[in-house]
């Protein structure tokens, strides 16, 4: 990481001001001209200084002045970030780029970005409203993180997001729990029986594959943990290949018999490098409603019938694609490979496992790479 | 189905093997030989039956089923079975208990079935019973169909036969179920290279398991076939390799391989099989696709899109309106993901050596490979192929028309699910 040079360009420097602004908001507000506004003319400004982003949008017919709705703005696939840099300002000015996990055979994707400013303005209110909305003004907790710290694992998102959620969040002995890429088994299992002991609530967050270890940890050693009241889980990505796979809702009972924390107290964060946002279960933020993703007002999900672009009805399934307003230094509107089900606020996703069933022992070469690198 | 059930069925499966071993082992052949008679005809019940049925239960549409049966069963006589027990076993006779060196099939097999494609599940179903070794199959969950109307042709052939073939459905994760079926003698499972490994993982020693996993293919052009009419034709006969069974077939093609050094010959190439593709779609329609692969088709087409407007040499061929079928001119070899559901890649390679190294790191897991347009060059090609893992080079066109007898993943139908003793006596 290395500080950025130069004054950025000013109509860009206005419209991350005043997006900065909106995520500084105490109260979340969903306010759709105020998104539409920032949204369009964030579109404009991309157009402008994203050449193959341009390009993009032209062969599709679209252009500023042309597109009159967020919904309208061209999106990119997330996969192209692996092969083009999608970038708004002089590759110089880059401050950090961000990374997606690959293997030895695929790329890796990248989000370039010349200020962590908007991506942390982001983070945070998301991580504290959706994890901590019982934490009063000013204090902390004990965030234990099942992911690599940032002298690892400096270029991902991820662990910046931990990193930046342990500085203004946690508590004294807040920490990252895997080092040299294995889970710190010891560590972990001291802080959780310290925890215990002293009645003190832990935020255990990580990776899913990493909860895995942790379970496979707690059985080789026959323990088991009862965290005190008002703990709660955090889980984000698959397994990838680095632990045995369990749906969800068999990861949640584990956990749940494992270290003695309710699944209605876990949450799932969907999130990816690509993005500058995230959005997370919402099963802390409002108890007793049925669990969903729900977004912030600086983003907008949209699931879309695959075949034409069109947002789905509620209840039906489709693409997902996320317009995020944190985005101002690459593109706002992110075609992922997602599928979700929209809800009337808020939605589900269903992951990415594209007809499993039907294929029999057919096999996409790069499933085929993934699965043996 | 509870797990005792069908512990009691494998009993009965067994009993019925014993019986039919009593009888000479041509008379279980020429039965089974009119059975494979039947299935290649096109009027027979079974077969209007499951090309009645088929496109329901799997998404197929209508008029893919009848090409793709019509096409796999073609050399699928009785006959080239006979030719199959000669090749891998020698003849009938030497199934039978007088003869020596002796070979037989297990006490019982186990066949877990994979994907909706009823050709290689009819084949898995009838291979032990040529070694009148009774089956108990486990269906695929998108193909009930198939294992149903196989029983019955059995039935209906020969009642005792019929009896040797046994079916038992229950769900993917039930492990208590999947545990009593995995106590037959012999287990064949198809399915990803993680159902295969977890089915190998349970079964108890000792027991012979064949596995089949994950594989895909793939298909070559060389200068010879990139211009003119023999383009046309090679894109013709592999859009019809790709719309047969929606390309969801380990011998379905993924992407096209163009060599020769000719820059133009891939785009030559991208645009006859995009027009080649969309014929094919308005004679063989492509079935349902669910939202996730839908989804990925859509993503990497914005990915082509992307690419192609950033400068580098990629070009989309899509069909307009919808997800049907989809071509991609790739700038270089790399492998890229591919969603299936008749999504196409056009890469270029400069020549035979270089389409070697990019199938490399495929090898293991390389099906087929169908090659036109490389003259002098197939034979050498061929054996590079070979060299690789490839079990079967073909020409474009014959991919969904396999023989009876290809060795899938080079090691015989019958062979990896036969006893064989030798008997020396001196």
């Amino acid at each position: 990481m290395r500080a950025s040079r130069g004054a950025p360009d000013p109509a860009r420097a206005e419209l991350d001001a005043e997006i900065l602004d909106w995520m500084r908001e105490a109260e979340w507000r969903e306010d759709e001209g105020r998104f539409e506004r920032l949204a369009l003319a964030l579109f404009a400004f991309q157009f402008e200084h994203c050449a193959a982003y341009r390009s993009f949008c032209e062969g599709r017919g679209r252009a500023p002045g042309r597109v009159r709705s967020w919904r309208d703005v061209p999106p990119v696939p997330s996969g192209a970030f692996k092969e083009l840099a999608l970038r708004c300002f002089p590759a110089e000015r880059t401050v950090v780029s961000f990374r997606t996990s690959g293997t030895a055979t695929s790329a890796r994707g990248a989000l370039h970005l010349d200020t962590l400013e908007l991506y942390e303005g982001s983070l945070l209110p998301s991580f504290r409203r959706h994890l901590l909305p019982d934490l009063p003004a000013g204090e902390r907790v004990l965030l234990l993180v099942l992911a690599p710290p940032p002298e690892e694992a400096p270029d991902s998102s991820l662990t910046h997001m931990f990193a930046v959620a342990i500085r203004e969040l946690g508590a004294p002995g807040s920490a990252f729990q895997v080092k040299a890429g294995e889970l710190a088994a010891d560590r972990v299992l001291r802080d959780l029986r310290e925890a215990e002991a002293s009645g003190t609530p832990v935020v255990l967050c990580g990776t899913a594959f990493a909860f895995v270890h942790l379970l496979d940890e707690l059985e080789r050693r026959g323990v088991r943990a009862a965290l005190p009241s008002g703990s709660r889980l955090m889980e984000t990505g698959g397994f990838k290949g680095r632990s045995r796979e369990l749906s969800r809702a068999e990861l949640y009972a584990d956990l749940a018999e494992a270290l003695g924390v309710p699944e209605s107290r876990m949450l799932n964060q969907y999130g990816m490098t690509e993005l500058g946002s995230q959005f997370y279960d919402s099963v802390l933020l409002q108890p007793g409603e049925p669990r969903r993703k729900l977004a912030p007002p600086w983003t907008r999900v949209a699931i879309v019938d695959p075949r034409n672009g069109a947002g789905v009805r509620v209840g039906e399934t489709g693409a997902i694609v996320v317009v995020d307003l944190a985005n101002t230094g690459s593109v706002l509107a992110i075609q992922t490979a997602d599928v979700g089900r929209a809800l009337r606020d808020g939605f589900e996703v269903l992951g990415r496992e594209p007809g499993a069933e039907q294929r029999g022992c057919s096999i996409a070469a790069d499933e085929l790479l993934r699965a043996n690198p | 189905m509870k797990p005792d059930a069908i512990a009691r069925r494998l009993a009965e499966l067994r009993e019925a093997g014993a019986k039919l071993r009593r009888r000479p082992a041509s008379e279980t052949l020429a039965a089974l030989e009119r059975v494979l008679d039947g299935w290649r005809d096109a009027d027979s019940p079974w077969r209007r039956s499951l090309e009645a049925e088929l496109p329901e239960a799997s998404g197929f549409s209508a008029a893919t089923v009848r090409e793709g049966l019509a096409r796999g069963l073609t050399s699928w006589s009785g006959a080239a079975l006979r030719e199959l027990v000669e090749r891998e076993i020698g003849p009938a006779e030497r199934l039978d208990a007088a003869s020596t060196p002796l070979a037989s099939g297990f006490d019982s097999t186990a066949v877990l079935l994979a994907g909706s494609i009823p050709m290689p599940s009819l084949l898995a179903m009838i291979a032990p019973l040529a070694l009148r070794s009774p089956v108990l199959v486990k269906p695929a969950s998108r193909d009930l169909l198939t294992p149903r109307l196989v029983a019955r042709s059995l039935a209906e052939t020969d009642a005792e036969l019929g009896q040797c073939l046994g079916i038992v459905e229950f769900p993917g994760g039930d492990e208590a179920c999947s545990g009593a079926l995995l106590e037959a003698d012999c287990i064949v499972a198809t399915g990803s290279d993680a159902t295969v490994a977890a089915v190998r993982a349970r079964v108890r020693t000792p027991r012979r398991v064949v596995t089949y996993g994950h594989r895909c293919s793939v298909a070559a052009l060389g200068a010879a076939a990139t211009r003119g009419r023999a383009l046309r034709e090679a894109a013709r006969r592999l859009a019809l390799d790709v719309a047969l069974w929606d390309q969801l077939g380990c011998l379905s093609p993924i992407a096209v391989y163009v060599a020769g050094g000719d820059p133009a010959a891939p785009d030559r190439a991208a645009e006859a099989l995009a027009d080649a593709l969309a014929e094919a779609e308005a004679r063989w329609p492509r079935g349902a696709v669910d939202a996730a692969s839908a989804a990925a088709i859509a993503h990497e087409r914005a990915d082509a899109e992307l690419r192609a407007a950033a400068g580098r040499r990629v070009a989309l061929h899509a069909s307009p309106g919808g997800t049907a079928w989809t071509v991609v001119r790739e700038e270089n070899a790399a492998p890229r993901p591919a969603p299936l559901h008749r999504f196409l890649r056009v890469h270029p390679v400069p020549d035979a050596d270089a389409l070697l190294s990019a199938l490399r790191p495929l090898g293991a897991h390389l099906a087929a490979v169908a090659i036109e347009g490389f003259g002098a060059g197939a034979h050498p090609l061929a054996r590079g192929l070979a060299e690789l893992g490839a079990s079967r080079i073909c020409r474009a066109g014959n991919l969904q028309s396999p023989p009876l007898g290809w060795r899938h993943d080079g090691r015989g139908v019958l062979a990896p699910i036969a006893r064989f003793a030798d008997f020396e006596t001196a």
